[in-house]
């Protein structure tokens, strides 16, 4: 038995149990006239039947587990006493019941980009580029998935029904038939006929420079004999070069079976693709395809590598409607022929609609709503020239604008299962798992078994299936993706030159020289005169130093990062490894680039591909905190930021950010002038401005977690020097650990700090799951999920079934009890706003 | 034989904005005269007798406002000028105003009290960025999102209804970073400076091609028109459909839930009433100039194309009001291309080192510099009534921040170009001393023609002498 459960069983009360150990270990600063933080417990107002309110003994219980209060040099409470205050806290004074947890509320939620992209995909089979089409989802408690900060403007409604339109026009063929269409690419026009044309490597655009006379053909087989319709679809390309015109212009001629059917002129084009087009009566056998590019300007002097690209040909026939086939996609959306008569039409689309309807809302939809389609489908198509599957298709695209579909609306169980607060029906369960694991909808399997009421019965090996399936990758990419930021990687603003830079000593006459080149830099291009404009290249040219080595943060290393970052997740999830080595880990993911970029050029790790890599004994790298994206993501565009580091560590692994800085930040310009002989290392700055005690509250718990780090430059990379000199990564941690450098604090957070570390993922993975903050309330989820890690030796499996498995994510607050308490709880400035006058 | 060539929209959807292509088009559209861009209804609508002046200017000829936001402060040394009222001299950061100091108002002496801690700690960033159009206090939540109704969209409530849209939000700041925003404010106080009402904030747009292509249409010039009726047809029976979708489901939810459905529903109507109103104005005339092609690499470029969708907004009587959002306060954007490696926002706290205020500076005037560019070119573009567009506007250029490196929010660095139809007396330096800036937007939306509105966030009166 765990000795959590053993004080379950003893009923704490404040006087009795709580009010000595404040009086012993905090009266020294939170009460007898102190009241630091505006702490003071001796002047509690009762609030909710109990001393202080729900957020104080948040704040509380937070900083007593952390192991932050009392501080350090202070006497310390026992185990029990502790266990003690945690019990009166949780029971008394968050008032939770073990047996019965409140889910807490969650507002409806949208889908968000990401999960509007992946739902189409899934529903319609296409690919919509939703981060290109609409605008970014704003975020709360670092996630993107927060229903109360999903906003939905006028614009972007006015977008989903644009987009509504688009996917369908995309994805659902409007009419029964087609002729049937063969394209080949460019490539497999070959200068030389016998050159075998199905080779497989001659696939791709193929590129005929305006410049060089050329012939290519293509054999092209015909089966059925007809009418065709030839398109040849090519781009006239060109390289940009400033201020540089080029003036070549070509003949290209299309002949087919030996006749020149179309000839055009090509000048210069910028980049236009162009659709030549023409019509011919074909026998079946084969047909020859010839293109010619005549150079018509040999005297010019070709500047931007005019060339026609040939992208791909297109055969289109036979066009005598007998011989039409079905459109593509169609059977998905009309798996049977629409019938001809009136009634039987109606039927059919309502049928087909309902069907899709209730997919799209991922949950049956009732007869009326089947009704109101089919009735919107036959406006549609009862108007002559349009078909029913047009008829259908606008449908489809009320039901994709539908706030049925763009929200996710819950319903709960009716029957009572002897809880407080009812339990999510099947079709809501399904899409929580769904939008949890895969961001996108639920499949027909947990369709399926919602519709069989059995899936909350067969939850733990439709898990198990959903994280085996490829869609999880979403799971692993939009988690970590937020959690540990390493989407930022794409987009973060690093200059390598700078950061490279920062190794050597200072340099005065570079700077000199750097300021220089920015003032002539702000002045108008126009005004400059031709010495200045001489000057800038070469200033340019000097302080840029070409040919140094220059490794830049491209983006293929920016995605190798990434993908590091989230292969050594979804390693961890899939092999159900200990979780604890997200912070110290004998090995990690690399390709030959980041492998390279982190100075192991010795593992023979080659090519593109990321693959698991054993780390060489006391390498420093393995575990999150030597991540080129967590190292970059935290960094500043010049410089490495070990406060940024340190308050990443806090609020991501340690699960205890730092509170905001104060609004107004004492001066640091009192550090930088406390030694005017020499530049201070950043390290001296920081240990002045921890000096100040307003300061050093919170930058002695981020400052050594940032330091540690400071052998890692803004790019990632190992470094031993800054500025010229030595970097210094020894440290002591607020909580009184020592350590020597980065292996050390890997370490002591590995095993010190372990369960501050379950307990901050088990927060985190629980917001993403809910889609909300947490509150007061959610202690009582969180700690159970969190003794399971300790239990399981921090397998993943327990973790995500222990969020699966909770209250929150089963159930949903009773109806009308979104009363007083909790309201109150989930913002106490509201609660202040009403009291106030 | 059949044959034909047809050049496709290919060259649309490349992401990278042909810069001279797109602006030569622009110039072109610039030279048009402007009277044949607005639907003959609304036009001059204004000086008949007996009907208020309602966002029109004494001529009769549309008046519009703008308020662009830019971020993280400015050196105050170096943004205010010297000197008197009309014989000022500006400092570097606005030097390039000179140009259009005829259309100038430096208004010093104005402020944000509701951007300051107060009781909610740090986060001055948020506060400054959220409080800019709405003179609230925004309450300090990651998710329980409240701010109040932006000034711009309290002019939209009243004078919207005379355009194809009500208003026009935009923003320069696409992207967006994971984690928390600043200091326990919830990111959409910090990327959004319109609000509809106190929790629903008016998402800029910040796609150049689909701003465009929501003014006047899809595909090339000349079929854009025909294109965006076709589309407002269809969408009509689909809107009847998910107004009732949404009703239904309404009356299933919690009022929180309802909040959202309220969204969803304001959305509904607006595109109902849009839908309406471009049958009775006529499409929008037609700029006959590239789509541009989405968001351009160049952040100069950017802001460029940015300042011209507003631009070309107003000269086709689109709309009457406009925000744009250069980039978030607390932004940590580099400025690469005038040699400034560190982020911005990192630069603002500059520790007073001569060295990071000097790049600060050099950043606020690089802003500012855009800015001139875009007040020159609507002083280049004729209105209807023969005047600028530049005289027939009022447009807000300024910040939540006053100093970036101490988060103070009082004297902050606003300009008020334009000439309000006349309404205005521009080229001057006017030092306020210590009022609301809410004031000045009361003015505004008095100019505007807005009747009723006695306060607006924490004002204190109208802003005189403007």
């Amino acid at each position: 038995m765990d000795a959590a459960e053993v004080v379950d069983t003893t009923t704490t009360d404040f006087n009795r149990d709580v009010q000595p150990l404040l009086a012993e270990y905090c009266s020294d600063c939170h009460a007898d006239g102190e009241s630091k933080g505006g702490i003071a417990f001796d002047r509690l107002k009762l609030e909710g039947g109990h001393p202080g309110s729900s957020e104080l003994w948040l704040a509380v219980l937070k900083n007593v587990r952390a192991g932050l209060m009392p501080p350090a040099r202070k006497s310390q409470p026992t185990d029990a006493e502790r266990q003690r205050l945690e019990q009166w806290i949780k029971r008394e004074a968050f008032g939770l019941d073990p047996a019965d947890p409140d889910p807490g509320r969650v507002t409806v939620r949208r889908l968000n980009r990401t999960e509007y992209r992946n739902t189409v995909r899934d529903l319609m089979g296409v690919d919509f580029k939703a981060e290109e089409e609409f605008p970014p989802d704003d975020t709360g408690h670092g996630f993107d998935n927060i229903g109360d900060v999903l906003t939905l403007s006028p614009m972007l409604l006015e977008k989903y029904l644009t987009a509504a339109r688009a996917i369908v026009d995309q994805a659902v063929p409007v009419v029964p038939g087609v002729p049937a269409e063969i394209s080949v690419t460019g490539r497999r026009f070959r200068k030389d006929p016998k050159e075998s044309s199905d080779n497989p490597a001659g696939e791709g655009p193929l590129s005929l420079p305006y410049g060089e006379a050329a012939v290519v053909a293509h054999a092209y087989p015909v089966e059925v004999a007809g009418r065709y319709q030839l398109i040849l679809d090519l781009t006239a390309t060109e390289k940009f070069v400033d201020n540089v015109f080029d003036y070549n212009r070509c003949r290209f001629i299309l002949s087919v079976d030996g006749e020149p059917v179309l000839q055009r002129e090509f000048a210069r084009e910028s980049d236009r693709t162009f659709q030549l087009e023409v019509e011919r009566d074909w026998t079946a056998g084969e047909h020859e395809l010839r293109l010619e590019v005549v150079p018509l300007t040999p005297e010019e002097k070709p500047v931007r590598s005019l060339a026609l690209r040939i992208n791909r040909f297109t055969a289109r026939g036979p066009m005598e409607p007998s011989q039409w086939v079905k459109p593509k996609g169609y059977a998905r959306f009309f798996p049977t022929d629409p019938p001809a008569d009136p009634a039987g039409r109606r039927a059919y689309v309502s049928a087909l609609l309902g069907d899709f309807a209730s997919r799209a809302f991922r949950r049956p939809v009732d007869a009326a709503t089947r009704e109101r389609l089919a009735a919107l489908a036959e406006t549609i198509y009862s108007q002559p020239g349009k078909s029913v599957e047009a008829g259908v298709a606008q449908g489809m695209v009320a039901v994709l604008a539908s706030p049925r579909f763009l929200f996710r609306e819950e319903m709960v169980e009716a029957v009572d299962r002897g809880r407080k607060h009812p339990f999510l029906d099947e079709y809501s369960l399904a899409s929580r798992l769904s939008y949890f694991l895969w961001s996108s909808m639920p499949d027909d399997e947990l369709f399926r078994l919602a519709g069989l009421g059995q899936l909350r019965a067969n939850l733990s090996a439709q898990v198990k299936r959903m994280l085996a399936d490829g869609r999880s990758a979403a799971f692993v990419e939009n988690f970590t993706g937020q959690w540990l930021q390493s989407r930022d990687i794409e987009s973060v603003v690093i200059d390598s030159r700078v950061v490279l830079g920062r190794e050597d000593a200072p340099d005065p006459e570079r700077d000199r020289r750097m300021a220089r080149f920015r003032e002539l830099r702000m002045k108008d291009e126009e005004s400059l005169s031709p010495a200045e404009k001489e000057e800038i290249s070469e200033l340019r040219a000097t302080i840029f130093r070409p040919g140094r080595r220059r490794p830049e943060l491209d983006r293929e290393l920016r995605r190798a990062m990434r993908r590091e970052t989230e292969r050594v997740f979804d390693h961890i999830i899939r092999e159900d490894r200990s979780v604890l080595e997200f912070l110290d880990s004998n090995y990690t993911f690399l390709n030959e680039r980041l492998a390279r970029h982190y100075d192991l050029t010795n593992l023979n790790v080659l090519g593109d591909d990321m693959r698991r890599v054993e780390l060489p004994p006391g390498n420093p790298r393995g575990g999150v905190l030597t991540q080129g994206t967590v190292l970059a993501v935290t960094s500043n565009p010049t410089r490495t930021s070990p406060v940024k580091r340190g308050v990443f560590l806090l609020e991501n692994v340690l699960g205890m950010p730092p509170p905001p800085p104060p609004p107004d930040i004492p001066a640091l310009e009192d550090s930088a002038k406390a030694s005017k002989e020499r530049p201070l290392s950043l390290r001296e700055t920081l240990e002045i401005h921890r000096g100040q005690p307003l300061c050093s509250s919170c930058h002695d718990r981020m400052d050594p977690l940032g330091l540690a780090l400071e052998n890692f430059n803004a790019m990632g990379m190992w470094r031993d020097r800054e500025l010229g000199q030595p970097v210094d990564p020894t440290g002591r941690l607020s909580t009184g650990e020592s350590f020597t450098d980065v292996r050390g604090l890997k370490r002591i957070l590995a095993t010190q700090h372990q369960r501050d570390f379950y307990r901050c993922l088990t927060e985190k993975l629980l917001i993403y799951a809910l889609g909300r903050g947490l509150e007061y309330s959610d202690v009582g989820t969180v700690d159970p999920i969190v003794d399971r890690l300790e239990r399981g030796d921090g397998r993943p499996s327990g973790l995500i079934m222990g969020v699966i498995e909770s209250a929150p994510f089963q159930q949903r607050r009773k109806a009308g009890t979104d009363g007083h308490r909790n309201a109150a709880g989930a913002s106490g400035q509201r609660a202040d706003l009403r009291t106030s006058p | 034989m059949n044959s034909s060539t047809n050049p496709t929209g290919d060259a649309a959807r490349r992401p990278h904005l042909n810069r001279r292509h797109f602006l030569r088009g622009l110039g072109a559209c610039v030279a048009l005269p402007a009277f044949d861009s607005l639907p003959s209804s609304s036009v001059l609508r204004g000086a008949d007798a007996g009907v208020p002046p309602l966002a029109v200017t004494g001529t009769g000829a549309p008046l519009r406002t703008a308020f662009v936001y830019f971020p993280n402060g400015a050196i105050p040394s170096a943004w205010w000028p010297e000197g008197g009222e009309t014989d000022f001299k500006f400092g570097p950061t606005l030097e390039s105003l000179e140009g259009v100091r005829s259309q100038v108002q430096v208004l010093g002496g104005l402020d944000h009290l509701n951007a300051t801690a107060g009781n909610d700690g740090g986060g001055d960033h948020a506060r400054a960025n959220g409080t800019f159009l709405t003179g609230v206090r925004m309450r300090k939540s990651a998710t329980e999102i409240r701010a109040g109704v932006s000034i711009d969209q309290m002019m939209a409530r009243s004078i919207g209804h005379l355009t194809r849209h009500p208003s026009l939000e935009l923003t320069c700041d696409f992207s967006r970073k994971t984690g928390g925003c600043d200091s326990g404010y919830s990111c959409a106080y910090q990327y959004n400076i319109s609000w509809s009402s106190e929790s629903a904030p008016m998402t800029p747009e910040g796609n150049p091609r689909q701003v465009f292509e929501r003014l006047f249409g899809t595909g090339a010039a000349g079929e854009r028109a025909a294109n965006l009726k076709r589309r407002q047809q269809e969408q009509r029976s689909v809107l009847d459909f998910v107004m009732e979708d949404a009703r239904a489901m309404q009356g299933r939810l919690g009022a929180r839930d309802q909040e959202k459905l309220d969204q969803y529903l304001t959305g509904v109507r607006e595109l109902e009433t849009r839908i309406q109103k471009a049958e009775r104005f006529g499409a929008a005339k037609d700029p006959g100039i590239e789509t541009p092609r989405g968001v351009p690499p160049e952040y100069a470029e950017y802001l460029r194309v940015m300042y011209d969708m507003l631009l070309l907004t107003f000269q086709t009587d689109s709309t009457r009001v406009g925000s744009l959002l250069l980039a978030h306060d607390g932004s940590n954007r580099s400025f690469g291309e005038i040699g400034i490696f560190e982020g911005h926002h990192d630069l603002s706290h500059h520790q007073n080192r001569p060295e990071m205020i000097q790049k600060v500076a050099d950043i606020d005037r690089w802003y500012v510099k855009q800015f001139a560019a875009f007040l020159e070119r609507l002083r280049a573009t004729p209105d209807v009534d023969g005047r600028s567009l530049l005289d027939n506007s009022m447009i807000v250029y300024g910040g939540g921040n006053a100093d970036g490196n101490r988060h103070t929010h009082s004297n902050l660095p606003i300009l008020l170009a334009g000439g309000g139809g006349g309404t205005l007396s521009p080229g001057r330096m006017v030092k306020h001393g210590g009022k609301p800036a809410t004031n000045l937007f009361l003015s505004l939306a008095d100019r505007q023609g807005i009747q009723g509105l006695e306060r607006f966030g924490d004002s204190t009166g109208r802003l005189q002498g403007i």
